[in-house]
């Protein structure tokens, strides 16, 4: 029998093998190392800041945690101490976001991968597994015509009913223009109306047992900028194939040329903060 | 952290808020940071011209969980005057930080309050 010693090439860089990126690294963002470029997803205004989306005034800045527990002390991330974390106000349906901007070279395939894991704060001695109402992710993305932005959440729970299931929307509230000037305008891709399940959209992830013990899920989403339609995304061990799934699209935009921007969200069913953490977020494309 | 550089980020953690009651900005992590800065922006008030009114006390607090707060000691008198800028400096304050504010009556302000770390 012959056991092979050499190693394989991601084990150069053991926290790539466990991810799989198409050919060219786009970024790879360790929370170990800082914030890197990931902020909140603020609403566009005009001569006021008071003429903001009010859920999007409402978005608070991510953070980086340690993820630790009045019980249990620091959990840790996946590798090393820090997890980027997305948290929710108390509130019922409350939501928020992280986002990166950047744009693309070349209109190719594109593959965002991440290891998550979410969580209800820990206030209550309950399993606080029916809290957090969903977690996701979405691309805004422009090309010469359009500007596409497919959306993706695991709904776990709404409305105190268990879920557990991905969903997408191809539909956005109206646009409406924001001050005199009409330089700008807003819409609220993230409100909660519109949301389809995705076929065979069924899936139990790995809650575990009560609110302070973590457990990491992978998530692929893979995307085509040349067609701008979605190809396929997997958790774990479950993989979603997508020909027929839509996006979000309306006609091209002024100022948005190639724009590759990236949000990550959270929502909250209950009167409880929902926390979304991400160990790290590997973005490659196919070029 | 692995790069030499030291490590910064702001949060922004109240985005024109409308204080005017008793209130605590959300819990924020910064157990990364080793030096923090509290800046309150006042953008407006609802005072009339010539009055004069005490303006908002904001404390900063500390928690082990962010569950339990208590108070760090430190805090800043903010006024009730458009345009004014208030700030406060902690160090060594473990997992979180968040700050507790009082609005002295007839001291309503539209704020931006922000959160400076360093590592």
């Amino acid at each position: 029998m012959t056991i092979h010693t050499a190693a394989h090439p991601t084990h150069v860089d053991p926290r790539l093998s466990r991810y799989d990126p198409l050919t060219r690294v786009i970024y790879f963002d360790d929370f170990d190392c800082g914030l890197s470029g990931w902020t909140t997803l603020v609403g566009n205004y005009e001569d006021s800041i008071d003429t903001m989306t009010r859920s999007y005034a409402r978005h608070m800045q991510p953070m980086l945690s340690q993820i630790t527990h009045w019980d249990s002390g620091t959990h840790g991330a996946f590798d090393g101490t820090y997890a980027l974390k997305i948290a929710t106000r108390a509130v019922p349906g409350e939501r928020n976001t992280a986002i990166k901007r950047v744009t693309f070279r070349k209109a190719s395939k594109i593959r965002v991968e991440t290891y998550f894991a979410f969580k209800p704060e820990a206030n209550e001695l309950k399993l606080s597994d029916l809290d957090v109402r969903s977690v996701g992710l979405l691309f805004d993305l422009q090309d010469g015509q359009r500007r596409v932005m497919p959306h993706l959440r695991y709904l776990n729970a709404l409305d105190g009913q268990r879920m557990n299931r991905w969903q997408f929307k191809q539909r956005s509230t109206p646009f409406r223009a924001i001050g005199s000037r009409s330089e700008t305008v807003t819409h609220d891709h993230l409100s909660p109306a519109d949301w389809e399940d995705v076929p065979g959209a069924a899936q139990k992830l790995c809650y575990n047992e009560i609110p302070t013990k973590i457990n990491w899920h992978y998530l692929r989403f893979d995307f085509d900028l040349a067609t701008m339609r979605w190809l396929e995304f997997q958790c774990n061990d479950q993989t979603f194939a997508c020909p027929d799934v839509q996006s979000i699209s309306i006609a091209a935009m002024p100022n948005l040329s190639c724009m590759l921007n990236l949000v990550f969200f959270c929502e909250s069913d209950t009167a409880k903060r929902s926390f979304f953490y991400l160990d790290s977020v590997l973005l490659s494309g196919e070029f | 952290m692995a790069s030499t550089m030291r490590n910064a980020y702001t949060a922004v953690i109240a985005r024109g808020d409308w204080w005017v009651e008793p209130l605590q900005t959300e819990p924020y992590e910064v157990a990364w940071a080793g030096e923090a800065l509290f800046f309150i922006h006042v953008l407006q008030t609802r005072c009339e011209p010539g009055d004069d009114p005490v303006g908002a006390v904001a404390r900063v607090q500390i928690s082990p969980d962010g569950l339990h707060w208590v108070d760090e000691g430190s805090s800043m008198r903010v006024p009730s005057q458009t345009g004014a800028l208030a700030f406060v400096r902690v160090r060594e304050f473990g997992g979180w930080l968040r700050l507790a504010v009082e609005v002295a009556s007839g001291a309503d302000m539209q704020v931006v309050a922000t959160l400076a770390l360093k590592a």
